[in-house]
């Protein structure tokens, strides 16, 4: 059953339910007018344990790239032992083509922080950390008023959940990144709360055992804490009524899902959808069809992380299957950048290409070298000089790094791998037409000569 | 890059009598900031973004003091600082224009923002206007595609922009 009114975006004005130019910031006052909080009050009514039963039931997966199913994540963490236990909020969001989380913190921070305050609850978390990358400088300014208004309104603070309803007290803080995409990996994020640079871990041990400070962590994205509200307020059942369910045997894709569509449409901006949307329906019904009638040449598929889309895959369905069915890594941030008939994808390839050079951090030898290298090739390739050797070792470098391959320590490389070698694919034409025929040294013996 | 290696073996560090740290600056810091995490050198982050919004940089003197504060090494503060792209660890302009090059804002035309920056302020990205008023960066994604192509323009961000709208702003500046 698809989606009949929105449930994420329910007090945000957004086509199709809305018009945008009818949003505005919903304050504390507002959300709680409008039913905000009684979903806490609700789930404070229910023990931990139920609530994680819920959540495992509606099957929610990730929203932050993985798609990991976010119960199961809950389930790793260990009994409370009396110590610590830690939230860090996911809102990096650095993932280029990526913007969707932005519209949940712009204009309904607290259902947010509602859906914070009910996973510190199901899990026992003592404190939250709402880590925020730093270019979202008005957003930095929106949350911390936010969060100041639910420790006003007693929802945080040492009296207990909603003013005391619950003894279990949750403290929440604002915690400021400085501009570094791999802070968005859940290691590199921990490392960036402790005050360090942000390096990823070598998992195991996960952060649901030993994260923030050694602690047991929970690292979630802003849109998946977003889902627990109406989980918890409609019951799991009815989450599992949107979305869609596998076509190829794998786990289901259920729920609603915040696309974020930019580059070559005419209304590019953040659509709330059942997952499993087809691209073009996505593209041609809410973002009003491609930019000035140009024909489809391909799409990002959900942050440049995962790879390309090619001419022929604008009808692939949007949900967690499409890694496997169309020959991209996954859905990622399910915010796909959409390009016309008169894109050069070998630029686009140069581009990637060089956002992954800047931001790897250095620590795998493939990764730091591998992006540089294969940055090197493409602006190469680019500029005509290269040859058709250059493309295959492009390739080669390509297909070596990554935790696939197993080479590095997060899955950085794994983006920059898909994305290059999904371009080079399912454009190869384009890229062969840029390079010359590699010079193939010929020796003959002076033997062979002579017979 | 966020692995350059920085030449702190070598470094002479410049200071002055007076610290950076001002008393306020402290009580802040040592009543708010620390207090929210286990480990003093969490509230690190914070402390970064604070001293450079008082100062517009981090001078090596801050973090000198920031290393006592907090316990650590000043190898350790320098080791954080210069892992974040955001941090100024040299003076920048009055205003910081920070341009977008990821893949939505480059398909949609922001080498043309770019090339008009460079021309109307007569420097290359990441370089200083001589008067101190404009520093150029190019950065990767603002998470605002979709209103590529965008920049900010220090705390402020401008969407969909044309080489008029950009003219506009920035004439717009107070000196
Ligand atoms: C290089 C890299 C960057 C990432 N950036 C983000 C990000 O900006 N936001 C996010 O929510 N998850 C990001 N992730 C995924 C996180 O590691 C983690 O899986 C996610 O926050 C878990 O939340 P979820 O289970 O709710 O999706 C990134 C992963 C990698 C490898
Ligand atoms: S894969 Fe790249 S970004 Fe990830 S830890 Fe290794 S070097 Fe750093
Ligand atoms: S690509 Fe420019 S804001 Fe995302």
């Amino acid at each position: 059953m698809p989606l009949t009114a929105p449930i994420l975006t329910r007090r945000i004005p957004t086509p199709p339910w809305g018009e945008m130019k009818d949003r505005h910031l919903v304050t504390y006052d507002e959300y709680v007018k409008t039913g905000g909080y009684t979903v806490l009050e609700k789930a404070l009514a229910l023990k931990p344990a139920q609530i994680v039963d819920m959540v495992k039931e509606s099957q929610l997966r990730g929203r932050g790239g993985a798609g990991f199913p976010c119960g199961l994540k809950w389930s790793f963490l260990p009994e409370p032992d009396g110590g610590r236990r830690y939230l860090t909020l996911n809102c990096d969001e650095a993932e280029p083509g990526t913007f969707k989380d932005r519209l949940l913190i712009d204009f309904d921070p607290h259902l947010v922080l509602e859906g914070l305050a009910i996973t510190c609850w199901a899990c026992q978390l003592d404190t939250a950390y709402f880590f925020i990358r730093g270019e979202y400088r008005e957003q930095i300014r929106t949350v911390q008023r936010a969060i100041d208004e639910a420790y006003e309104h007693g929802i945080f603070g040492k009296q207990g959940l909603l003013n005391g309803k619950s003894d279990f007290a949750v403290e929440c803080y604002l915690h400021r990144s400085a501009g570094a995409y791999i802070c968005g990996e859940e290691t590199g994020l921990i490392e960036a709360v402790e005050g360090k640079r942000g390096w990823p871990r070598v998992k195991p041990p996960f952060p649901a055992v030993a994260g923030l400070f050694q602690r047991p962590t929970v690292v979630n994205n802003v849109e998946t804490i977003a889902c627990l509200v109406p989980i918890v307020e409609h019951g799991p059942e009815r989450f599992t009524q949107t979305g869609c369910a596998s076509t190829i045997g794998g786990p289901p894709s259920f729920g609603p899902k915040l696309m974020g569509v930019s580059g070559h449409v005419a209304r590019p901006g953040v659509y709330e959808v059942d997952l499993g949307i087809k691209l073009s329906t996505l593209v041609n019904d809410h973002c009003g069809g491609m930019r000035g009638g140009k024909a489809f040449k391909g799409a990002i598929a959900g942050g440049v992380s995962m790879g390309c889309l090619g001419p022929d895959q604008f009808d692939a369905e949007l949900d967690f299957d499409i890694g496997r069915k169309y020959g991209v890594m996954g859905l990622g941030t399910a915010c796909p950048t959409v390009f016309d008939e008169d894109t050069d994808m070998v630029a686009v390839a140069r581009n990637i290409a060089r956002f992954f050079t800047n931001e790897s951090c250095g620590q795998c030898t493939p990764c730091r070298e591998g992006t540089q290298w294969m940055y090197k090739l493409l602006c190469r390739i680019e500029s005509g000089g290269a040859t058709s050797r250059d493309l295959d070792l492009l390739l080669e470098l390509a297909g070596s790094m990554g935790i696939m391959p197993g080479t590095t320590i997060c899955g950085l490389a794994d983006g920059a791998n898909w994305a290059v070698r999904t371009i080079v694919n399912k454009y190869r034409q384009e890229f062969e037409a840029r390079v010359k025929p590699a010079h193939v040294p010929v020796t003959v013996s002076a033997r062979a000569v002579a017979e | 890059m966020a692995w350059t290696v920085k030449p702190s073996a070598t470094m002479k560090i410049p200071q002055r009598d007076e610290p950076y740290l001002t008393a306020e600056m402290r009580a802040h810091f040592e009543g708010e900031l620390i207090p929210r995490y286990e480990q003093k050198r969490g509230a690190l982050l914070p402390i970064l973004h604070e001293v450079q919004h008082a100062y517009g940089y981090i001078p090596h003197q801050a973090m000198e003091e920031i290393a006592s504060l907090l316990e650590i090494a000043p190898a350790d503060v320098l080791d954080t600082a210069s892992f974040y792209e955001e941090y100024h660890l040299e003076p920048v302009g009055k205003y910081v224009i920070a341009v977008c090059q990821s893949i939505a804002c480059e398909v949609c035309g922001h080498q043309a923002i770019v090339d008009h920056l460079r021309q109307k302020l007569d420097i290359e990205p990441h370089e200083t206007t001589d008067d101190g008023k404009f520093t150029l960066l190019t950065l990767e994604c603002l998470g605002a595609c979709d209103g590529a192509p965008c920049a900010l323009v220090n705390d402020d961000r401008h969407d969909h922009l044309t080489i008029e709208k950009l003219d506009e702003i920035l004439d717009g500046l107070p000196d």
